[in-house]
């Protein structure tokens, strides 16, 4: 059994108790939504020809007043003169959420604004986001932190963790990001080669990045500690708060101290980008759905997709607009809440496993790269 | 003269040898010195197709290459190069609505999502770019012909 077995089978062993599964007010469907208020008016659907972009989500909360907020995350923008496309679709993310009848109630951004922290990018970002007149919160993407370690981000955007209630609910920002060890010091990188590092995903310098820390666990720990243990809460984090695939940091490393904290609540669920892919898992009471990316699709990981996962189609490579998307949860009659994954392309979770992103890994070996192993660093970000 | 003649006649048996021993490479006994250089010779054509595969500047320019112009890199949708499945290829290639070999879709991949300028397939980029591939893929079950 190699490391990654054996880790596995201590999440399933740790976070999958005997019997436990979330409350079951949350399902997810295999319909493709169409934003009806989009296709409605002189705009019609040839605006909105594609739908990218948004995470929108409603709550049903028992007695309390349904109601829907928004996400939008993982647009990787370069500066405007380098790629346009990224821009483009970020733009149209904003105007879809402003579109958006009735309004959500706030938008969560979950991270990665930029691609490479530059101040240029994240300013563009923040311009593009002023748009979005409603309420907004934001927590960080590695991105988005490592050239200045999150100065400009946290100029523009505030704190990195916050909380707030809203209607019934405690909604929490977790920071996932910025704890991450000290790749850099030792070995005397300048800004920019930390970042290139950092924004590597498949890179082994900057390592095991994605964490909690002890000091936001206690500060999440105080947090809830006034809250009703059977009150929902809704955790937002770039990265999944349980371990699906660590090589590419689609985890946290502290996932078991964080199962510690929420373990005593009820109806956890938390809410992740960073993967830019269809996810959805179970994890003792607490359910986990990963969002879509507005920029691209990352493929599934080799190993690691949570069972609970229908996976989604294959993207197309020719097709700028496959594979992102954005997701709305929904209030049935019989008081459930439905979530639904929205791409361009209508075809979202997969039928066949011709056509699935994860059945398409069967055959195929994928290993670690060599060229950021040596040093002095043989070659790239100088 | 006569020591001339000889000399001609020397060289002329050593250059057969050497000729034979060419030949006969494989037959010949390795060292593990050649054996290493040989691995030397293929893990840095690996090395430099992850730099390239991984959008390095400094060595696309070295190989006189622009491979994207979005700023996009291979790795970007190919992360520890899932999703290349080199040993599916040759194969009819959707997006290119045509047989492909795994060059084919490299410079598909280049001039398409990248925005980059197509390579000739024989360069040492296209090489490298292929190394790292297959080295990446190694393990995996040659399935030509798979959509």
């Amino acid at each position: 059994m190699d490391g990654n077995e054996r880790e596995r089978s201590e999440l399933q062993k740790v976070l999958e108790g005997a019997g436990e599964r979330p409350d079951r007010s949350l399902v997810i469907t295999r319909r493709t939504f169409l934003h009806k208020s989009l296709l409605g008016g002189a705009a019609g659907a040839a605006a909105y020809g594609w739908f990218p972009l948004i995470n929108t989500l409603d709550l049903a909360l028992g007695a309390q007043q349904g109601f829907k907020f928004a996400w939008i995350s993982d647009n990787h923008l370069y500066p405007k003169d380098v790629n346009t496309r990224f821009v483009d679709k970020a733009v149209r993310a904003v105007k879809e959420l402003q579109a958006m009848k009735p309004a959500a109630d706030f938008l969560i951004h979950g991270g990665d604004l930029a691609q490479l922290g530059d101040p240029v990018e994240l300013d563009l970002g923040n311009q593009i986001l002023s748009e979005v007149k409603i309420k907004k919160v934001y927590i960080p993407g590695e991105h988005d932190w490592y050239l200045d370690m999150g100065a400009k981000w946290t100029k523009l955007f505030g704190p990195s963790n916050w909380t707030f209630d809203h209607k019934g609910v405690r909604f929490v920002g977790l920071d996932t990001v910025s704890r991450g060890p000290d790749y850099w010091t030792a070995k005397k990188m300048s800004p920019k080669e930390r970042m290139g590092h950092m924004a590597t995903l498949d890179g082994s310098v900057a390592g095991a990045w994605a964490g909690v820390g002890r000091d936001q666990l206690e500060w999440l720990n105080k947090t809830l500690s006034s809250w009703k243990k059977d009150a929902p809460v809704v955790v937002f984090s770039h990265n999944p708060l349980y371990e699906y695939y660590p090589p590419w940091n689609f985890w946290v490393r502290d996932w078991r101290e964080v199962n510690e904290v929420l373990k005593p609540f009820t109806n956890v669920t938390n809410i992740h980008g960073h993967t830019h892919q269809v996810l959805y898992n179970e994890l003792g009471k607490m359910r986990s759905i990963g969002m879509l990316a507005t920029s691209w699709p990352w493929p599934y990981a080799p190993r690691g997709v949570p069972a609970l996962t229908k996976c989604m189609v294959r993207a197309d490579p020719g097709d700028h607009f496959d594979g992102v998307g954005w997701s709305q949860l929904t209030l049935t009659a019989a008081n459930k809440v439905e979530n639904e994954y929205v791409m361009w392309r209508k075809d979202v979770l997969a039928e066949a496993a011709v056509d699935s992103g994860c059945a398409d890994n069967i055959n195929q070996e994928a290993h670690p790269r060599i060229a950021d192993q040596e040093w002095p660093y043989y070659g790239a970000y100088k | 003269m006569k020591t001339a003649r000889y000399g001609f006649v020397a060289l002329g048996a050593f250059l057969s040898l050497a000729m034979i021993s060419q030949a006969l490479a494989h037959k010949a006994k390795h060292t593990p010195e050649q054996l290493k250089a040989f691995e030397e010779v293929f893990m840095e054509q690996v090395r430099m197709g992850d730099l390239l595969f991984h959008g390095d500047e400094a060595t696309q320019k070295k190989l006189n290459v622009q491979l994207t112009k979005t700023g996009m890199a291979c790795a970007m949708c190919h992360p520890f190069g899932t999703d290349n499945h080199p040993a599916e290829f040759p194969k009819f290639q959707e997006q290119i609505g045509q047989f492909a070999t795994l060059r084919d879709m490299i410079n598909w991949c280049i001039e398409k999502p990248n925005e980059g300028v197509k390579i000739d397939p024989d360069s040492p980029a296209m090489k490298a770019l292929e190394a790292y591939m297959y080295w990446s893929a190694r393990g995996t079950k040659l399935d030509p012909g798979r959509h």
